[in-house]
């Protein structure tokens, strides 16, 4: 299969999948970027040029998936492109494969990884770190996860192809963003703690900030995401109003 | 009422039908009826993923009108898909398909369509498939989300005739 390639064509797809969404536009999405991913793979696996041409016209198709499980797609793609298969089976297998991609990355990334490790680094800085702690501890705990997550993709793809379905269930990456969830609530009650009681925190602050929070929290709790332009708006002007009255006052 | 929605969508199992349509009419199953995917494990695998847990049935198209009383009869919900038009029409043929909702949703350009929604493109033949599932006594019309607005067979046919 893919003994065929060498491990620098290899590297250097991989290498190219940080760039996948370089060219990301609402007619082709994510298909620029994967086809330049897959141009190292194909270089090696067509010995006839407009073989190769005709590939990379398919991979520059539309494809949408979340940015780094899409590497998924990417390694079974060069899988399947390797050993031969007919463009309607990698075509298919795109088609099948974008979806869950998409809403499992989604989940996992972008509704918990990144707002699980924000709530890290915030707590951190809250309960005393200087700044630059937190910010150097977000950067590396983030890119550790994502990075690894992008190289796991890969070799899932690379070693199971299009049936990766399979694999990908037994991984339960739901079941993982679900276990991620709970951590991420609790740091969200110790940042809250953090945030109540810290040498500049909400106690300290006097009442009036105590009761805006209260309000802002109640009003979270009822009407949740479908009021959060009015919610910021409210942020935004409370707080520009009390700074301006602190300076006067 | 068993048979929760009934909808030709060309990306089957995907987000607009796991998160728009199913947080709404919570499903216990979905049934593809298509003749590839029923033959093929590997895409079966992969539709799966994207069900959130939800059940996933893929049956054959000369299989299915036969199951309709099964589903309809069964205390499970079911979602029922087509990728195409025209697996739509085989599955109503001799009215099995009377007295139900099909929902046009997703059906990207391809080859000899025309616009009709910007998430509806058809061919001549398959608008000629429409009418005759209309005929047969369905209720055909189009709808991406379950909140966005219906769009009537009849609206369909008069956007679709004016664009070129």
């Amino acid at each position: 299969m893919t003994e065929r390639l060498s491990r620098t064509a290899l590297t250097s797809a991989f290498l190219r999948s940080f760039l996948i969404q370089g060219s990301w536009n609402y007619r082709t999405m994510l298909g620029g970027g994967f086809a330049f991913a897959m141009l190292p793979a194909l270089r090696r696996i067509f010995t006839d040029s407009a073989a190769m041409d005709a590939s990379l016209q398919r991979h520059l198709e539309h494809f949408n998936a979340h940015p780094y499980l899409c590497n998924v797609a990417l390694g079974a793609a060069v899988k399947l492109e390797s050993e031969g298969a007919d463009a309607e089976t990698v075509r298919r297998f795109k088609l099948a494969v974008r979806g869950p991609l998409g809403s499992l990355g989604d989940g996992l990334v972008w509704a918990t990884w990144l707002p699980g490790v924000s709530l890290l680094a915030l707590t951190l800085y809250w309960i005393g770190l200087p700044g630059w702690v937190a910010v150097i501890a977000f950067l590396f705990v983030y890119n550790v996860g994502h990075v690894g997550l992008r190289l796991w993709a890969f070799r899932v793809g690379l070693a199971d192809g299009r049936e990766v379905g399979g694999r990908l269930a037994r991984a339960d990456l739901g079941g993982w963003t679900s276990k991620l969830q709970v951590v991420a609530s609790l740091l969200l009650g110790a940042l809250v703690g953090a945030m109540l009681v810290g040498a500049d925190g909400l106690a300290a602050a006097g009442p009036v900030w105590v009761a805006l929070a209260a309000i802002a929290c109640l009003a979270g709790l009822f009407v949740g995401h479908r009021a959060w332009r009015p919610a910021a708006v409210t942020v935004v002007v409370a707080v520009a109003g009390l700074s301006a009255l602190g300076l006067f006052l | 009422m068993p048979i929760v929605l009934i909808r030709i969508d060309e990306r089957l199992i995907h987000g607009q039908v796991v998160i728009g349509w199913a947080n709404q009419l919570r499903p216990d199953r979905y049934v593809v009826v298509d003749d590839d995917l029923a033959k093929s494990r590997w895409e079966q695998d992969l539709y799966r993923l994207g069900a959130g847990g939800v059940e996933a049935n893929f049956v054959p198209s000369a299989e299915a009108p036969s199951r309709l009383a099964e589903w309809r009869d069964a205390p499970e919900r079911t979602i029922l898909l087509t990728r195409d038009v025209g697996t739509m029409r085989r599955l109503a043929e001799g009215g099995g398909l009377a007295g139900e909702a099909v929902v046009v949703g997703g059906v990207h350009h391809g080859p000899g369509r025309r616009e009709a929604l910007t998430y509806v493109h058809l061919t001549e033949h398959e608008m000629q498939d429409l009418e005759s599932i209309a005929a047969g006594g369905s209720d055909v019309y189009s709808r991406d989300l379950p909140d966005a607005p219906r769009v009537d067979l009849d609206v369909l046919k008069r956007r679709w005739k004016s664009s070129s």
